[in-house]
């Protein structure tokens, strides 16, 4: 179905969109741009491998906002999650990764 | 349990207790001897009673021993104790009750008391013999056994009449029942006391206290009490906080979602960048919904538009006709008499009635419209400035009036035009604002683009600008220089200029003294800017203090090199077109000089007379180049013919009331373009002597192109001058000892 859709995409509009792009978000303002940049640098630096990416992203979170955040990367997946208010950021990058970020302790 | 009953009357009691209790410890599984004999289930079940009677088995009653001495068996003497000697006794404190003591006692009135006769007389007492035996064998059976408990049952099997033991024949039985009994009695007898105690406890404010018979607990009359002590009760306290909100979401990630919302988001953010271009005109267009007559009207509008246009061009061409003639076809001949000697000829004038007051500050054709030239109306009278510029698109096919023309609201004073995107143009204001204009929008757009006055626009004039390629991301860039000594990258980005400080002009000023013991460093003041042809990185930077710095887009601090070019502000330096190691530079110190990169000195230096507004190297011969001055002449020189003085002088302009500040040569055509401090542009043709191109070697066997003559003609020039020291070029007899 990714396959399909992705194709007229490519011959269409030779657009490739490599910015993050918010989907659904109730984060602080700081908060956001935060993770905002942690996903685009550990995206970019695990291109290859989502594990490693959503990794990373959870332990600076971890770090940086208090335990127990939860990350997903990937590239297709559904997912329905209870989280804490104003920790949830679900988000797009690089064209064809959905990175989900909460947090749930 | 039946299988071990078997095994014999000998077997103790409490080794059945003990087998008894290990039971959880053991798994049940019995280790059968080969030799043993089967034996009926029914058997096994049946019960075997076991009497426990105080009679020794063991006991031989006429032990008879030989006596050696009388020769015969004699009877044994027995000792008093059975066969058990004891070895320590204690003497117990309690005394039977039923003894004659004990009796006596009672009768005195011990044990009448209330609550506390535990003990009611130390007796001494010694026991008879057959308990004593009873207690050894007990002992022997069960050593930890209560010593209270053992008399109980020693005493129950006495006195049978007292214990229920003979209603129950199976022996085992007894003997738990008997057990049982031992803490049962005790319990009896601590009830009482407890609930005394409990009585006690609880009426204690009372104090009603009632002799009366103490019930005898056991034969020895031995209670004992014991209290407990208050036990609060527990009880436990929590408290919960309210737990954070929490919410759910659910979504799903897929490739063609994610598609779609990007695609749309990417659509969203181009109709922002649509709308943030021509804001002005869409506000006006949003005012008055048109109508059908009303887009009508409009097209027809075009219509006339146009053919007005043409008209206009039709009418210009017949008012210039001799001019068109003259720049087509009039080549002065007088040119063939005068030895190398050439002269430019006057064609159009071009102004624009609104700005008659103003300077042209800056004129550049068009790079792809040969006919096109674009000029920066601003104002070089510093103490009188103008309030506002324009940037106005002169067309050679229509001198009357200019084909594209913006009032800004500042003057501008530098211009270039994109090589890329011949309509675009960017342009450096008065006020250090830097703009970029689309010719192809309609005038109420005005600038696409504009840097932001307080955020990031120049704190000085911008005296020069000069796109750039594009950056990595593929946006336009272009550079500017200004008075406040900082050269600035302009990116052009989606609905915004970008800036990045590329280098500070730094001097050699020591730093001023502030306010408050500040230092403030004093920045030399750019004036002109020009990029090296083929290495995009290097950049040459003219001060108005006349120094030429080479300077690299890498290094924002220290210039490359540094030359003390001129001792008044730099206004041009422009490189060649065939040679990218030699440029030209002018100044308000009347000099024109010649360089070449890693030089400290010039290779020519050429004196005008009054300050050189502008300096330009011909496209079409790598020995040519023009300067105007600040006199009103135009100087055209040609090394290649002579290397001292200029082969045209020409006055253009008056020289009391007008300067001349910029000329540019054409790309293609033959003429040449220079505007003055009162707004009008003239466009000069160059007669053929100031354009002879190379003619190839008559030994030359191939045709060698002409670029190439041009290089070597640049070359075996430039190799006469290099090795003998630079001399200096004189236009005037008068200005030789200057």
């Amino acid at each position: 179905m990714g396959d399909e859709v992705a194709a007229p995409g490519g011959t269409v509009e030779k657009v490739i969109h490599t910015y993050p792009l918010i989907r659904h978000s109730d984060m602080s303002e700081e908060m956001r741009i935060e993770a905002m940049e942690l996903s685009v640098t550990a995206c970019e630096k695990f291109a290859a491998n989502n594990e490693l990416a959503a990794r990373m992203v959870k332990e600076s979170m971890d770090k940086k906002f208090g335990a127990a955040f939860h990350v997903v990367v990937g590239e297709s997946y559904g997912f329905e999650i209870t989280y804490e208010c104003t920790t949830i950021c679900y988000m797009y990058f690089g064209g064809n990764q959905a990175i989900v970020i909460w947090k749930c302790s | 349990m039946p299988p071990k009953k078997k095994e014999g009357q000998q077997k103790s009691r409490a080794n059945l207790g003990e087998d008894d209790a290990l039971e959880w410890l053991k798994p049940r599984q019995l280790i059968k001897p080969d030799e043993q004999e089967d034996v009926a289930e029914s058997d096994l079940v049946e019960e075997v009673g076991r009497i426990l009677t105080t009679l020794n088995p063991q006991w031989v009653l006429d032990e008879v021993a030989y006596h050696y001495g009388r020769h015969q068996f004699l009877v044994k003497p027995k000792p008093t104790f059975g066969k058990a000697y004891p070895l320590l006794i204690i003497a117990g404190t309690a005394i039977r009750k039923d003894s004659e003591e004990a009796k006596a006692q009672i009768s005195a009135g011990y044990g009448m008391v209330g609550f506390d006769d535990a003990g009611p007389k130390k007796v001494k007492v010694k026991k008879s013999s057959a308990e004593e035996e009873e207690e050894e064998e007990k002992e022997a059976a069960a050593p930890t056994d209560e010593p209270a408990g053992e008399e109980d049952v020693a005493h129950d099997e006495e006195k049978p009449a007292d214990e229920p033991k003979e209603e129950a024949p199976p022996p085992p039985e007894t003997v738990e029942a008997v057990e049982e009994v031992v803490p049962e009695v005790v319990e009896e007898e601590a009830e009482p006391d407890d609930g005394q105690a409990a009585t006690l406890d609880a009426a204690l404010s009372v104090l009603d206290i009632k002799p009366r018979v103490k019930k005898l607990a056991n034969q020895f009359n031995f209670c004992e009490r014991a209290a407990l002590t208050y036990n609060f009760p527990r009880r436990s306290i929590d408290t919960q906080t309210i737990p954070p909100p929490r919410a759910t979401y659910g979504s799903t990630a897929l490739q063609c979602i994610i598609f779609d919302y990007y695609t749309e988001d990417y659509a969203k953010k181009m109709k922002e960048k649509e709308e943030e271009k021509p804001k002005r005109m869409k506000k006006k267009e949003t005012k008055h919904e048109k109508t059908a007559q009303q887009i009508h009207d409009e097209q027809l509008a075009q219509r006339i538009r146009e053919a007005w246009s043409i008209l206009e061009r039709l009418v210009n061409q017949n008012v210039y006709d001799d001019i068109a003639q003259d720049y087509r076809y009039w080549d002065d001949p007088s040119d063939e008499f005068r030895e190398g000697m050439g002269s430019l000829l006057p064609l159009w004038k071009f102004q624009f009635d609104p700005m008659s007051k103003h300077a042209v500050c800056d004129v550049q054709w068009n790079t792809h419209y040969q006919d096109l030239f674009a000029v920066a109306y601003g104002s070089l009278d510093f103490t009188n400035q103008q309030k506002n510029g324009c940037l106005c698109m002169y067309s050679i096919k229509n001198p009357a009036y200019p084909e594209y023309a913006v009032i800004t609201e500042s003057p501008v004073i530098c211009i270039d035009v994109y090589r890329e995107i011949p309509y675009l143009y960017c342009v450096g204001l008065y006020d250090g604002n830097v703009c970029v204009y689309n010719a192809q929008l309609t005038l109420q757009a005005a600038y696409q683009y504009k840097s932001d006055s307080v955020r990031d626009k120049h704190s000085n004039i911008v005296w020069e600008i000069r796109w750039g390629p594009r950056l990595i991301d593929g946006e336009a860039s272009f550079f500017s220089i200004s008075g406040d000594g900082r050269v600035v990258q302009w990116a052009v980005m989606p609905g915004e200029l970008q800036a990045t400080t590329i280098i500070t002009l730094s001097s050699n000023a020591p730093p001023i003294a502030g306010p408050d013991g500040t230092m403030l460093t004093v920045n030399s003041c750019g004036s002109c800017i020009c990029f090296h042809p083929e290495n995009p990185e290097l950049f040459l930077v003219g001060t108005e203090d006349g120094m030429i710095h080479t300077c690299s887009l890498k290094y924002n601090r220290n210039y490359v090199r540094s030359v003390q070019g001129h001792h008044m502000p730099v206004y041009r330096i422009h490189y060649n077109y065939f040679n990218n190691s030699i440029y030209a530079s002018c100044s308000g110190d009347w000099r024109v000089k010649i360089w070449e990169d890693g030089r400290d000195e010039p290779l020519f230096m050429f004196e005008l007379g009054s300050p050189v507004g502008d300096v330009k190297w011909a496209p079409y011969s790598s020995t040519v180049f023009a300067a105007c001055t600040a006199d009103g002449k135009v100087y055209v020189f040609d090394l290649n013919v002579d290397k001292y003085r200029p082969i045209c002088v020409q006055a253009v302009v008056s020289k009391k009331t007008k300067k001349l500040t910029r000329l540019d040569f054409n790309e293609r055509l033959p003429v040449i373009v220079c505007g003055d401090t009162k707004g009008t542009c003239h466009v000069l043709k160059l007669s053929p002597n100031l354009r002879v191109m190379c003619k190839p070697p008559k030994k030359a066997k191939e045709v060698i192109e002409q670029k190439t003559l041009q290089i070597m003609k640049l070359d075996k020039l430039i190799s006469l001058v290099r090795d003998p020291p630079f001399q200096t070029g004189v236009v005037d007899e008068k200005f030789e000892d200057d």
